[in-house]
């Protein structure tokens, strides 16, 4: 789906690192050796970002904030060295310190993977437990409403 | 029809705000469950960085149905972010007093009128929301406003990590 991405280097820097940021990430990154991937240095001279999360906070009306993981991703050729769970890790600590009520975050129902990888740490499914459904009005729709 | 303001809500409303969510809960039998304080409803709404926004309707003394109130309805909205397309407007909360349902058109107004104005303001890319499956009026509300069902054309299915398993996580070696 990368064609679907329309978002730009632009506007990650104003929406992340701006006097109100929309999201924040925390990275994980690698020492870089020889044969580094093109493409994929950083600032941090001898390191390679490899993975990434994404979250923001949302707020429950009845028991206040929440840590919402958004995206969640580590290169392949990265993946089984326990870098997923120490992210993990580091927004659970997150979470806890900024005095939130619980992590939210929604999966594919088809990923049985991460789906296990989250039950394994004590993640329960709303969608089955309480039928919460995830619905969109999309810009064409709003744009619509509001000229009736 | 009755007058009602629609506005931005206030640090005075905060008492109102916990109200309303309150009988909203208790119309779900779950008032219980409602352990926000007025104080973090404050410091989270009204401090430095907000955590949520809240619009609030009121109504002028001569048209309250229920003696005392003038804040009669309200909505709870935050901005997310999808990274394929950036800022989203989430609209998490929604409530009239029963009292004014159906007469004010309150509901549609909110919904469809502020949220839009404020999402586009904001150069939102659309607005999510949950809701119940069971929840057949909300649905059909929103679907014949353009809401599709993201659970069922893709499949999305809401998580929770609770914090006593958060606490678990951040502890281990």
């Amino acid at each position: 789906m990368e064609e679907q991405v329309v978002l730009t280097e632009k506007e990650l820097l104003e929406d992340g690192f701006g006097d109100h940021p929309f999201y924040h990430c925390v990275v994980a990154e690698v020492p870089k050796d020889k044969q580094s991937l093109e493409g994929k240095f950083n600032d941090n001279i001898g390191y390679t970002v490899v993975g990434f999360a994404m979250y923001y906070f949302t707020y429950d009306p009845w028991i206040g904030k929440l840590l919402y993981l958004e995206d969640f991703y580590v290169m392949k050729e990265f993946r089984g060295y326990g870098m997923g769970s120490e992210i993990l890790k580091m927004l659970s600590e997150t979470a806890v310190k900024t005095r939130c009520s619980g992590m939210h975050f929604i999966v594919a129902e088809w990923n049985t993977s991460s789906i296990e990888f989250y039950k394994r740490r004590g993640a329960s499914d709303l969608s089955h437990e309480e039928g919460w459904r995830l619905y969109e009005i999309d810009k064409c729709n709003l744009l619509k409403m509001s000229s009736k | 029809m009755a007058n009602f303001n629609l506005r931005k809500a206030e640090p005075k409303d905060v008492p109102d705000i916990l109200r309303l969510i309150k009988e909203l809960a208790k119309y779900e039998e779950m008032e219980d469950q409602v352990i926000l304080t007025e104080k973090e409803l404050l410091e989270d709404g009204f401090g430095d960085h907000p955590f949520y926004h809240c619009v609030v309707a009121d109504v002028p003394v001569e048209h309250q149905k229920v003696e005392g109130y003038s804040v009669i309805g309200f909505a709870m909205y935050y901005f997310t972010y999808d990274p394929w397309i950036g800022k989203l407007l989430y609209l998490e909360d929604f409530y009239v007093m029963r009292e004014y349902r159906g007469i004010t058109r309150l509901d549609a107004t909110i919904k469809s009128c502020f949220l839009l104005q404020t999402a586009v303001k904001n150069r939102c890319s659309s607005m999510h929301f949950i809701v119940a499956e069971s929840n057949k009026a909300s649905i059909d509300f929103y679907k014949r406003r353009g809401a599709s069902d993201l659970s069922l054309q893709e499949g999305w299915r809401l998580f929770r990590i609770d914090k006593e398993n958060l606490l678990k996580m951040s502890a281990e070696e």
